[in-house]
């Protein structure tokens, strides 16, 4: 079974598997070296590192925050049917891989800007479980007082938690422009979904941030799917990661976490050397429909 | 009660028509130079000013109104972005998120249309479903509604979809004052500011104060301007719609109607308090404006003065509404004119309320 042209049996490595080799590990020590899965690379000669070393601490925490989100998102489900949450509810289910691997590459500085699949990255940029789900059901004690809900949450440096498709992409390459204009040494993560890659404004987003050499990251979320359309019949080219035309990309197997942290590392390295903005597609899948 | 300076301009045909600013007049500016005056002063005095936009930079501004700023602060202060509405109205949101003060020029408020999706979502709407978390210190501006000869789709007044919008500031000046004042205090306002000028106006000299000449002249949002005192009746309207109410104000003096005409200035926040007083004392309420009459600016005045019941009582008449056609503007330029409001129409309306 494939999807988007991938096979599924490809994307979830186990350790000892040919797609993942365990390098070196030593019985007393905690580090373990891990390959990770190959990059497709756009107009770049080099891409992220093939091999990485994850840590116990790493991998316990990496482990926790994706069944932390996993479960926080299970709950969000069951609510809904209970109706105790209202509205749109779009869940995180299966993507945790994305979320987390990236965070574990990025500093507190940066900014990340996303579309409204967003509980997992609330919680991770800074929320407490309760707070998302007390904002999911309404409740003042939520990340922002009930006000928002599923779609709109926001905390430092992460703006959102945004209902319009696409609407993130130029939001995101104005915040990666008002860092360079600082002289920051970050960058901005701006997520959309493989739906949101045909939008204009992001043909738009990518010309002006490569004509004045932005920070910014533009992530492809690739899960399939635009709402119920497969990305197949919805996009003439499903090459996400090469859309950018101009600008270089990488397309990562998001289903391995370090593989998307490596990629996160190489990301930030490229923006910090003021080469300007960096495509990247995160093949990923969601096992929930487009919402609730 | 005209001073001397005031009977000598007036005998060059240089007559200002705001009367109230003769007091302390010395110079006269255009709009256009009064925008830009704004602009430079407010790029020195703060260092996250930026000012983006289609041809703004090199080419001086589609209207001039940005002329000279590029060569003097750089592309750094004074951006000229490619012809991407949503991609750069986006961007400069984002950089409003992220701390920057971008004033983000419209070449005309009919390519906003392509942009809207940010002003009211992202925008007009994030400080609130924010929890108060990210604000948007932007202003968004350049010329609205009519022009000439430049037909349907460039000539559309945007005044009342802005207006309604919670979240959103809206400004429109008449004179150079209103102009400079306002631009400035929507600038250094943290909130989203939609500044809505008039093209016809740019080039109009109005005489202005020795204050407003000052770098530190900011105008208050949210307050009218009574710009002539009168009894008999009010006019109330804004930008383009205050040249054919002042000249109607003029025309009906000479038959003995004194009407008193207040300069909105700002239609969000709507300046209610100044209007009622005015009704309270004349009895009678005219709107004038430009755009199209349905839900537009005078519908929410006249419904306002309607349900209070102070102004209410004080109606002698009901609330009548000078607007322009109700038609997309047409090219050719007799049916143009015929489709926006001159004097004579509020001259006209004015009898029809004092005949009631």
């Amino acid at each position: 079974m494939n999807f988007a042209g991938f096979s599924l049996r490809n994307l979830s490595p186990k350790i000892g598997s040919p797609g993942s080799a365990v390098i070196a590990s030593r019985f007393a020590s905690n580090e373990v070296t891990f390959q990770t899965r190959p990059y497709k690379l756009h107009k770049l000669d080099s891409g992220p590192a093939s091999e990485t070393t994850l840590t116990k601490e790493d991998a316990l925490d990496y482990y926790r925050k994706m069944q932390v989100i996993r479960r926080m998102e299970t709950s969000a489900g069951n609510l809904y049917k209970e109706k105790k949450i209202r509205g749109f509810c779009h869940l995180y289910t299966g993507q945790e891989a994305c979320a987390v691997g990236m965070v574990g590459a990025m500093d507190k500085e940066d900014a990340v800007i996303t579309a409204y699949r967003c509980h997992g990255w609330t919680y991770l940029l800074g929320s407490t479980v309760l707070e998302v789900i007390a904002e999911l059901t309404g409740k003042i004690s939520g990340n922002v007082y009930g006000k928002g809900g599923s779609m709109h949450m926001y905390d430092k440096n992460f703006f959102g938690g945004n209902g319009i498709v696409g609407a993130q992409q130029p939001l995101g390459a104005g915040i990666a422009f008002a860092m360079k204009y600082r002289k920051q040494k970050n960058s901005c993560f701006t997520l959309y979904g493989d739906g949101a890659a045909n939008q204009g404004q992001l043909f738009e987003a990518t010309n002006m941030a490569k004509l004045w050499d932005l920070p910014c990251v533009f992530i492809c979320e690739n899960n399939g799917f635009g709402m119920g359309t497969s990305a197949d019949r919805a996009s003439a080219s499903t090459d996400y990661y090469t859309r950018g035309d101009y600008v270089p990309g990488i397309w990562v197997d998001a289903m391995d976490i370090l593989s998307v942290r490596e990629a996160t590392r190489f990301a930030k390295e490229y923006c910090n050397s003021g080469k300007g903005p960096l495509m990247m597609e995160l093949a990923t899948y969601r096992y929930s429909g487009h919402s609730i | 009660m005209l001073s001397i300076s005031s009977r000598i301009l007036s005998r060059n045909g240089l007559l200002p028509f705001s009367l109230r600013s003769l007091a302390t007049a010395s110079k006269s500016m255009t709009v256009r130079e009064a925008l830009n005056q704004a602009l430079d002063e407010e790029i020195q005095h703060d260092e996250n000013v930026i000012v983006l936009g289609e041809e703004v930079g090199r080419s001086e501004g589609n209207y001039s109104v940005t002329a000279g700023l590029n060569k003097k602060y750089g592309d750094r202060r004074v951006l000229d972005t490619p012809i991407e509405e949503i991609g750069f109205t986006g961007m400069a949101v984002g950089m409003s998120f992220e701390g920057l003060r971008p004033v983000c020029e419209f070449m005309t408020w009919n390519f906003a249309l392509q942009s809207i999706d940010h002003i009211i979502n992202s925008a007009a709407k994030t400080f609130y479903m924010s929890g108060g978390q990210i604000n948007s210190p932007i202003v968004f501006r350049g010329p609205n509604g009519a022009a000439e000869g430049f037909a349907a789709q460039h000539t559309q007044d945007f005044s009342a979809w802005f207006a309604s919008v919670p979240g959103l500031k809206v400004l429109s000046p008449y004179d150079s004052e209103d102009a400079k004042g306002l631009l400035k205090a929507a600038i250094r306002d943290d909130n989203p500011v939609v500044f809505l000028e008039n093209e016809l106006l740019y080039e109009t000299a109005f005489p202005v104060s020795d204050a407003a000449l000052k770098n530190d002249f900011v105008l208050p949002i949210g307050k009218a301007k009574v710009q002539v005192e009168g009894s008999d009746i009010t006019i109330v309207s804004y930008s383009l719609g205050m040249k054919y109410s002042m000249q109607a104000q003029a025309e009906l003096k000479k038959e003995g109607i004194n009407a008193e005409v207040i300069n909105l200035r700002s239609l969000r926040p709507f300046d209610f308090e100044t209007v009622a007083k005015s009704v309270q004392k004349t009895g009678r309420l005219v709107t004038v404006e430009t755009g199209w009459p349905f839900c537009g600016i005078g519908s929410e005045i006249a419904a306002q003065v309607f349900e209070c019941p102070e102004t209410y009582k004080s109606l002698k008449s009901p609330v009548l509404r000078v607007t322009g056609v109700d038609v997309p503007t047409p090219y050719a330029d007799m049916i143009e004119r015929a489709s926006f409001p001159t004097s004579k129409n509020v001259v006209d309306t004015v009898r029809r309320s004092m005949k009631c």
